[in-house]
């Protein structure tokens, strides 16, 4: 998987000069920063890279937890050191950061750039803050290329994980035998036409964030967040709940200064994001603080669809509503259980 | 069972509030047996038991394990279950080798090999198994729990070495499979392990367990519930499954998809009783696939009773209009809207305004529609007014086109202004809003007003949305504004990846032939058509789509379009090479001929 990220034209150097096209101003210090991070250097192993992330964050915030720097398991205490994470989201919030000079940006874009599986965890895990800040201020005229290059960064790895391909989905006909039914039904000449659903288009490798493929390229990073769900702290999640609430309605809990207004949500956009909003509600390990935040979240996506008479954001966000109303509803019997209500136990 | 249970109650008349065991046509009260192991003197309890009933050593002991798990004493239990060698059990139980029949057919493999006695003997082995691990899932060790479970069923497998048979299982036997069937998956799922949990769902599904169409549904439920929102993609199941060429599923929303299907056909073959989350779950999975017409599909076969018919035809209005079979929705909501059924529906009138917006002839119907919501839009669905003004106003705007005179005409346009003003006052960021404005102000030909709403949509979005851009610089040309028309045309090719610059070429040709500069026009449409030609070749549902369908431009207008520039530079070999082109792709059109007659004309008349 290391050798993937360099194979893509969103290398480090390609988002580099993009960033440099991009906005002139910024450009030497991220140039820097991806210079050191070309292929040729190689690092012996997955600790000592953690432990340099670790210890380039040093400089960025003002304090770090010394049972991090001395961690056994670097990355995976990185991971969950909710004190860190909050600081570092603290700092994607402020009112300047996203800029290409902006140090937490670039170590984002670093940490990601060290092709670990658990690092890349480490930088997903604060996608929903890049995002929710990034796509708040894109039309504040303010610089954005640190967002943009960790941003294209994920979307390049994507890319290539993916072979450009694009996902899809066969609805399955019943009128067809399948693994778990069977039909009496002959089957008829060939196959029946199946309809193909494109869950996401193919990919093309960008190396700048154009506006019309703006919110293309954040769905893809939510895609990639998505298929990396279990391993992501549940706060992140939590976060995230609470961006879709001002993306969609304005409104929100937001511990920062970002804009809070909401943003303009192509389906592209807001596909990926019910998905990740479906975990949030019915995943497997209830969190009742995300469950909530999840009901909140989906209640201002259902109301904007209603404003926006969108019908399939309606159809969507109208059902995870209704789960909640039915789960509230039954009570929950556990068909595991032995019958051990009977004095009387038989051999 | 059941047979065994009279038999025991017809037997004794003990006081049912009192716990006993039963065993041998015998049956003790346990309050001898729980002091001894309430002492942790587990061996003297056992010889009571065993003494008492006349049972052997494995079977006391697991009639204890069960004694004390219906305690609530799992770790007593689990002291006990430790007594007992399972492993050994389960091998005594096992159908030696030249006892194995060479029979492939799973169904009509009998039981034969296990005698009858030792099927007695393997329930209660196996019962104690699966006590062991409702033990130890109690106890919030999860994966021994599971260990346990899985042992349970590798055991089954073995002595019934081709599935389960439909008869001559024993009720208890079968019982404790079905649950041991339920509950492995849930065990690897609170464990973490969510590979294990999928190869135990499938295998749940796939193997002959014999199980009940109840506990089936509650597993395939469980499994699509899974699928669906745990976020854990792993491998689709084997092909080595598949029987006959039979449908596979290839990822995790694919087989969930599948499993609630064959959930909502079982309800309609009455096999299963009607559980509602199933057709929510399938709303979520197939709404947000954009596949809500297979949705509408599945919402037609429910059977009448089942769903509130208003309710239904709501959401299969919904189902339609989202697949944008707007006819179809419509032709629903004006069932639901009737005056018996819901009239004054909020949202129902939305959607029947917003689907007669969009067409000339039903657009005064959508008026009405529109007006119904505005006076409706009342208490908990005030919010939705601007959403009704907004609908009004476009729906006005829509009549002004077919009016029958300009006075109408006028009237009609400054009332939908009047509306989609109305609609801003009361949703100030929603951006279809402003570019509504922004299109009905330039139809009004007020084009300040239009250039202000047209820079208010592209701010507002970002520059995200390719019609933006176009609106602007329409506007700005119908200003006569053509330098600032291309710069707003040249930024935005800035913004989009030449694949979806179709629309923006077009544009920046007609812009340049406006201002009479027809070479530079050349440039345009020649790559115009090499990307119309290479889309042609290259479109297939796996490309990324243009923002909006009619962005894609047709090989034929772009032919026509050059035919026309090249008549206009007197190239008039070029263009008569253009328009058979055209003419290839469409033989006859008033426009190719247009273009002869243009040509004929400028050739003969100068």
């Amino acid at each position: 998987m290391s050798g993937d990220i360099a194979t893509t034209s969103t290398t480090p150097s390609a988002v580099a000069t993009a960033i440099t096209g991009d906005e002139e101003t910024h450009s030497t210090s991220i140039t820097t920063t991806t210079s050191t991070n070309k292929p040729h250097i190689t690092w012996s192993d997955s600790y000592t890279k953690a432990q340099k992330a670790i210890q380039s964050l040093t400089s960025i915030l003002p304090s770090i937890p010394p049972s991090l720097s001395s961690s056994e398991t670097p990355a995976s205490c990185l991971l969950r050191d909710a004190e860190t994470a909050a600081q570092i989201s603290n700092l994607l919030r402020q009112p300047d950061s996203g800029a290409g000079d902006d140090n937490i940006c670039r170590w984002l874009y670093d940490t990601f750039q060290y092709s670990e599986p658990e690092l890349h965890i480490v930088v997903l895990r604060f996608l929903p803050v890049i995002a929710g800040v990034y796509l708040s201020r894109v039309n504040l005229h303010k610089p954005l290329a640190g967002f943009e290059a960790v941003l294209l960064a994920l979307y390049g790895y994507e890319t290539s994980v993916r072979n450009s391909q694009s996902v899809t989905v066969n609805i399955p006909d019943l009128s067809h035998s399948s693994i778990y039914h069977e039909t009496n039904k002959a089957p008829k000449n060939s196959a029946t036409e199946l309809n193909l659903a494109v869950i996401s288009p193919s990919l093309e490798p960008y190396g700048i964030v154009r506006s019309t493929k703006r919110a293309r390229i954040v769905a893809v990073a939510l895609e990639l967040y998505y298929s990396k769900l279990p391993q992501i702290p549940v706060e992140s999640k939590i976060e995230f709940c609470e961006f879709c609430k001002i993306w969609s309605s304005g409104h929100g809990e937001s511990s920062g200064n970002e804009a809070k207004k909401s943003i303009y949500m192509p389906w592209e956009l807001l596909q990926p994001v019910l998905r990740i909003l479906g975990h949030c509600l019915m995943g497997y390990k209830r969190d009742e603080k995300l469950y909530q935040s999840a009901i909140g979240a989906i209640g201002c996506l259902y109301e904007r669809a209603l404003h926006d008479l969108n019908t399939k954001a309606m159809l969507a966000t109208g059902s995870l509503l209704q789960l909640v109303k039915l789960g509230a509803e039954s009570d929950e019997v556990d068909y595991t259980e032995i019958n051990i209500e009977s004095n009387t136990i038989n051999l | 069972m059941s047979g065994n249970e009279s038999a025991e109650l017809g037997k004794a008349d003990v006081d049912p509030s009192v716990r006993q065991v039963c065993a041998n046509g015998i049956c003790m009260e346990t309050n001898v047996v729980e002091a001894k192991l309430d002492e942790g003197n587990i061996q003297e309890a056992e010889s009571a038991l065993r003494e008492g009933l006349s049972l052997n050593f494995e079977e006391a002991r697991a009639l204890l394990g069960r004694l004390e798990y219906q305690r609530g004493n799992v770790e007593g239990a689990l002291r006990v279950f430790d007594g007992i060698d399972l492993q050994a059990a389960i091998q005594r139980m096992q159908p030696s080798v030249t006892e194995k029949q060479p029979s492939k057919k799973g169904r009509t493999r009998s039981i034969e090999s296990v005698p009858g006695v030792s099927q007695h003997a393997a329930g209660l082995v196996l019962e104690a198994i699966y006590l062991k691990a409702k033990s130890l899932q109690k106890l919030g060790r999860l994966n021994e729990a599971a260990r346990e479970c899985l042992s349970v069923l590798d055991a089954v497998e073995k002595i019934f070495d081709s599935g389960i048979p439909d008869v001559l299982v024993e009720n208890k036997l079968q019982e404790t499979v079905t649950h041991a069937v339920e509950l492995l998956p849930e065990l690897w799922k609170q464990a973490g392990c969510y590979s294990e949990a999928m190869s135990a769902y499938r295998r749940a599904l796939l193997s002959q367990w014999n199980l009940d169409n109840d506990c089936c549904a509650r597993i395939q439920k469980a499994f699509a519930v899974f699928l669906l929102y745990s976020g854990v993609e792993v491998c689709p199941p084997s092909l080595a499954v598949q029987i006959d060429g039979s449908y596979v599923p290839r990822n995790n929303l694919e087989e969930a998809i599948l499993l609630l299907m064959i959930l909502m056909r079982k309800v309609y073959l009455g096999k299963i009783k009607w559980d509602p989350s199933v057709l929510e779950h399938l709303t979520f999975a197939l709404s947000v696939c954009s596949q809500t017409s297979v949705l509408g599909k599945q919402l037609e076969e429910v059977m009448p009773g089942v769903l509130n018919r208003i309710d239904r035809w709501r959401s299969l209005a919904l189902c339609y209009s989202a697949a944008g079979q707007n006819k179809t929705a419509l032709s629903l909501l004006q069932k639901s809207l009737h005056k018996d059924e819901e009239p004054n529906d909020v949202l129902s009138l939305l959607l029947a305004a917003k689907i007669c917006s969009e067409d000339v002839f039903l657009a005064a119907e959508g008026v009405k529609y529109a007006q119904r919501a505005i006076t409706n839009a009342q208490d908990s669905n005030e919010h939705l007014k601007g959403v009704g003004l907004r609908m009004l106003g476009l729906c006005l705007g829509k009549q002004a086109k077919v009016a029958t005179s300009d006075f109408e005409r006028s009237r009609l346009q400054s009332e939908a202004l009047k509306s989609l003003d109305g609609a801003m006052a009361l949703e100030h960021e929603n951006t279809d809003l402003m570019f509504d404005l922004g299109v009905q102000y330039a139809e009004h030909r007020n084009l300040d007003a239009a250039l202000q709403y047209a820079r208010k949509y592209v701010d507002a979005t970002g520059g995200s949305a390719l019609i933006g851009w176009r609106l602007l610089a329409l506007v700005l040309s119908a200003q006569q504004r053509y330098s600032e028309a291309e710069v707003v045309i040249d930024a935005a090719f800035d913004e989009t990846v030449k694949w979806d610059q179709g629309p923006l070429l077009r544009m920046k040709a007609k812009l340049k032939i406006s201002q009479s500069q027809y070479i530079e026009a050349v440039e345009p449409y020649r790559h115009l058509l090499s990307l119309v030609q290479a889309q042609r070749k290259s479109y297939g549902p796996f490309r990324n789509a243009p923002q909006v369908e009619d962005d894609k431009v047709n090989e034929y207008e772009v032919w026509h379009g050059l035919a026309d520039l090249y008549s206009s530079l007197s190239h008039f070999k070029d263009a008569e090479t253009c328009l058979d082109k055209a003419r290839a792709l469409i033989e006859h059109s008033a426009d190719t001929l247009h273009i002869e007659g243009k040509i004929m004309n400028l050739i003969y008349n100068g």
